[in-house]
């Protein structure tokens, strides 16, 4: 497959992820509310963290004074000027689908198409100030929809690699930034008053988690066994160690485990943290700080993401004299197709939140 | 019982629908038993559902000059144009006819040049067409095929008669239109289609890979075809993706490929792998920066050395354009005589060259009456419809063609036949040609139809879809019974 293919495919499926993460994030944060009652007199400790989870702080903030329910929402949702919302995601993923069309079945590509041709709709924006709940699932359900024709329609081979790449790194790093919302919050379980249960009930639903967890834990709503399911429990799917597993297990597949000493990047970066988080306990982890060690953990999927395209697109893994082409040839800084990752810039662009 | 028709005027052109007031042609009669019966409001029904499978599926053109790229679909009218079997019959031959003595034409203007060594056409006017690649000739190109894909225009005149009105020989478009209508109208009226014998089209894309994979190098029994695509912000890269997929070949960029030991290879994620067939839409002077424009980004530095030395094929070969300069086109039936030793099925639009200093004459006395073309443009630009202009920009032309008279050549104004299209809530007449498109592999073929183009505006005589035109599904029938 073409490296600049393999490329599109991949962030097609992480902008696709990405979208719908975020709508789920918007419906829960809006239950969540529904369900706070007084505490929720103060808006902005709830819709802060949003702008948080996907790094758009800076450019919020630029424009509004205070997080206020209304905007956040509209912000990540439909803002022209933000361009991480939900709509600029899903275009994004979308002009990515079309450099690819051909190479993606029918059904996927108007499956994307028709998700962007809803959320540029005056009907969609009427709705989303109206019945909100209505918008957001509608979004998660055409993503679903996507990853259920995306699985029923594409050969089980390179294209399949990197849609599943895009989707487990993309999955992975929002996981552990919604983690990472809660990570100032105190672990106290109530009756204490430092307690915040609504908080991490939302958390849970943020991951579409709540129900797995229950039947997972007997210990309800204990902070740190929620924490310990979404950071390191192997068989729910939206926990950062399926989504680990999931990867390496990926990547395996796309190139061969190799021997140790001409293991491919990514593989070698993916297995390392695959066995730390098999093997860390929720003491550990707690014993470095939450925050930090979930710092820690974005930068390793972020490296990971590095030498994916390292490897797959620019070849620096390649042989001398391959290597030598990859550096000899500007072709992937020309003219850019604004899904080339050609640029350092581009790069950092399309991974920033 | 009231027809859809029954306000429908042919007026004074030739219909391709009726032969007069409320007398379809026969091979039109089950069409209008059906579709005549329909409601405006349950066809207009019909024609929103058509085009909203269109947007969906995004089978669209890019519109420049919006920070979003808006795409529009390409205007589509449902009611099909009609091609019964005997018309279509002497159609496909006259296009094999002329793919191929204009194949015999460039391969010998690349090598031997014998016919204008005997003066059957004036060697002046072909070596000075501005699409004459000299730095060709002499270089042996597969099998002695230059136009692999054609897209040959043809009208009719208010008679009903084929003419050529174009050769396209370069890099034709609107393949994907056809197919992309067929499919329409397979959902919209899929009784309609079983109850006609119309002739499927949708083997295209296998012939076209068959078509490309007769030009692979000797002993490359399996070959890489690609297609090279000028890139996603292209008008026409739905079209280039789509016929990827119709073929099962990846459609790449020129920064996707790359010169090694002077074989050209794609950038893949398991490293390079070699082409061996390049359907390039891209032109001849954006293919490679080292032969042609030195800044084109979108080409293959080193491509045309490749294909120089035959490891790799091109189709459309390099400097078809010459065949293609509307003033070489008015040489094309001599042509036919010279190689064939036949008369012209379909006979070429009278032409008068502005480089004959007598017609010149004829030209610019006559201005308001002609059609007149730059000789090099395509998609309707560069182009003065002599009826509709103003004196200003008669004048405008006369200078242009004074000073340049090599450059632009002038036919009278065709009356092109019409066809009923649907307007709002009734059917009007508007004019039409037709697109088919002719493959020139191992044998020549020719799809039946092919992309009917329809001038929307009312009393527009200009067809392209930059200019505002639409398209229709053209049936070809088996048989006329």
């Amino acid at each position: 497959m073409l490296s600049r293919v393999a490329d599109s495919i991949y962030w097609m499926a992480r902008y696709m992820e990405r979208a719908e993460n975020l709508a789920r994030l918007l419906l829960s944060t809006q239950d969540l509310l529904l369900d706070a009652g007084a505490e929720a007199a103060d808006e902005s400790q709830f819709w802060g963290p949003l702008l948080m989870t996907t790094g758009d702080e800076e450019v919020y903030f630029a424009a509004h004074p205070e997080a206020e329910g209304a905007t956040v929402a509209d912000f990540l949702a439909l803002s022209p000027k933000n361009p991480n919302c939900i709509l600029n995601c899903v275009r994004t993923a979308r002009e990515n689908a079309r450099t690819i069309r051909d190479q993606i079945s029918d059904e996927m590509w108007e499956c994307i198409n028709s998700l962007r041709l809803f959320l540029e709709s005056p009907e969609a924006a009427a709705m989303h100030r109206y019945q909100s709940a209505a918008f957001y699932e509608k979004v998660l359900i055409a993503s679903y929809q996507f990853q259920g024709i995306a699985s029923s329609t594409t050969p089980r081979d390179e294209i399949w690699y990197f849609l599943r790449l895009g989707m487990c790194i993309e999955r992975a790093d929002k996981t552990s930034r919604l983690i990472d919302t809660c990570s100032a919050i105190s672990l106290d379980m109530p009756p204490s008053p430092l307690a915040r249960p609504l908080r991490w009930a939302a958390l849970l639903r943020s991951c579409s988690a709540w129900h797995a967890f229950q039947a997972y834990s007997s210990n309800k709503l204990d902070p740190v066994k929620i924490i310990e399911y979404l950071l390191l429990d192997e068989t729910f799917p939206r926990s950062v160690a399926w989504c680990v597993e999931a990867l390496h297990n990926t990547l395996t597949a796309l190139c061969g485990s190799g021997r140790l000493d001409d293991m491919k990047s990514p593989i070698r970066a993916c297995g390392r943290l695959r066995a730390d988080i098999a093997y860390i306990t929720m003491p550990d982890v707690l014993k470095e700080g939450l925050h930090e060690y979930i710092d820690r953990l974005q930068e390793k999927l972020n490296d990971i993401g590095q030498t994916i395209y390292e490897t797959f697109v620019r070849y620096s893994d390649a042989t001398p004299a391959d290597s030598e082409i990859a550096a000899a040839t500007p072709v992937l800084a020309a003219h850019g197709a604004f899904h080339t990752l050609a640029g350092a810039d581009m790069q950092i662009q399309q991974q920033q939140q | 019982m009231s027809s859809l028709f029954d306000d429908y005027q042919p007026g004074s052109f030739f219909d391709e629908m009726f032969s007069a007031a409320h007398e379809p042609r026969g091979h039109y009669e089950s069409i209008m038993d059906s579709i005549g019966t329909l409601t405006p409001s349950e066809y207009a029904a019909r024609q929103r559902t058509a085009d909203a499978v269109f947007l969906r599926q995004g089978v669209t053109f890019t519109v420049y000059g919006d920070d979003q790229g808006t795409e529009r679909i390409f205007p589509f009218d449902l009611m099909p144009r009609i091609i019964p079997h005997k018309e279509w019959e002497r159609v496909e031959a006259g296009l094999i006819q002329r793919i191929t003595a204009l194949n015999l034409f460039l391969n010998d203007v690349y090598h031997g040049q014998q016919i204008l060594a005997d003066k059957v056409v004036p060697a002046d006017l072909v070596l000075s067409a501005s699409h004459y690649r000299p730095e060709f000739k002499g270089i042996k190109v597969p099998h002695g095929i230059y136009i692999h894909i054609c897209g040959t225009d043809l009208v009719r005149d208010d008679k009903g008669e084929y003419f050529v009105l174009e050769d396209n020989g370069r890099c034709p478009s609107g393949a994907s239109y056809m197919l992309e209508n067929r499919n329409a109208m397979k959902r919209t009226f899929p009784g309609l289609l079983q109850s006609l014998p119309v002739r499927p089209v949708d083997a295209y894309g296998s012939m076209l890979r068959e078509t490309l994979a007769h030009l692979a190098p000797p002993g490359v029994i399996d070959p890489n075809i690609v297609v090279l695509t000028p890139g996603v912000f292209n008008s026409a890269y739905f079209e280039h993706c789509y016929l990827a997929k119709q073929m099962g070949v990846p459609i790449v960029e020129g920064r996707d490929l790359i010169l090694k030991n002077g074989r050209v290879f794609m950038r893949t994620t398991n490293g390079l792998q070699q082409v061996h067939v390049i359907y390039r839409r891209i032109d001849d002077d954006f293919l490679d920066p080292l032969v042609f424009r030195k800044d084109s980004l979108l080409g293959v530095p080193g491509l045309v050395s490749a294909y120089q030395q035959g490891h790799v094929a091109l189709a459309n070969s390099i400097g078809t354009g010459v065949a293609d300069d509307k003033a070489v086109y008015a040489l094309v039936p001599k042509m036919i005589k010279y190689y064939l030793d036949q008369d012209p099925i379909l006979p070429n639009v009278p032409t008068y060259l502005g480089v004959d200093p007598k017609e010149c004459g004829y030209i610019l006395d006559n201005l308001p009456n002609l059609v007149v073309k730059a000789v090099n443009e395509s998609g309707g630009y560069g182009m003065l419809m002599g009826p509709h202009s103003t004196k200003e920009e008669q004048d405008e032309f006369a200078k242009r063609i004074a000073a340049n008279p090599r450059n632009y050549i002038a036919q009278p104004v065709l009356q092109l036949s019409r066809h009923p299209v649907f307007q709002g809530d009734h059917f009007e007449g508007r004019h039409i040609d037709l697109r088919p498109y002719v493959l020139y592999g191992d044998r020549v073929r020719v799809v039946p139809g092919g992309l009917t183009r329809v001038a929307l505006k009312k009393g527009s005589l200009v067809v392209n879809s930059s200019q505002g035109g639409g398209s229709k599904d053209t049936w070809v029938l088996w048989d006329d019974e």
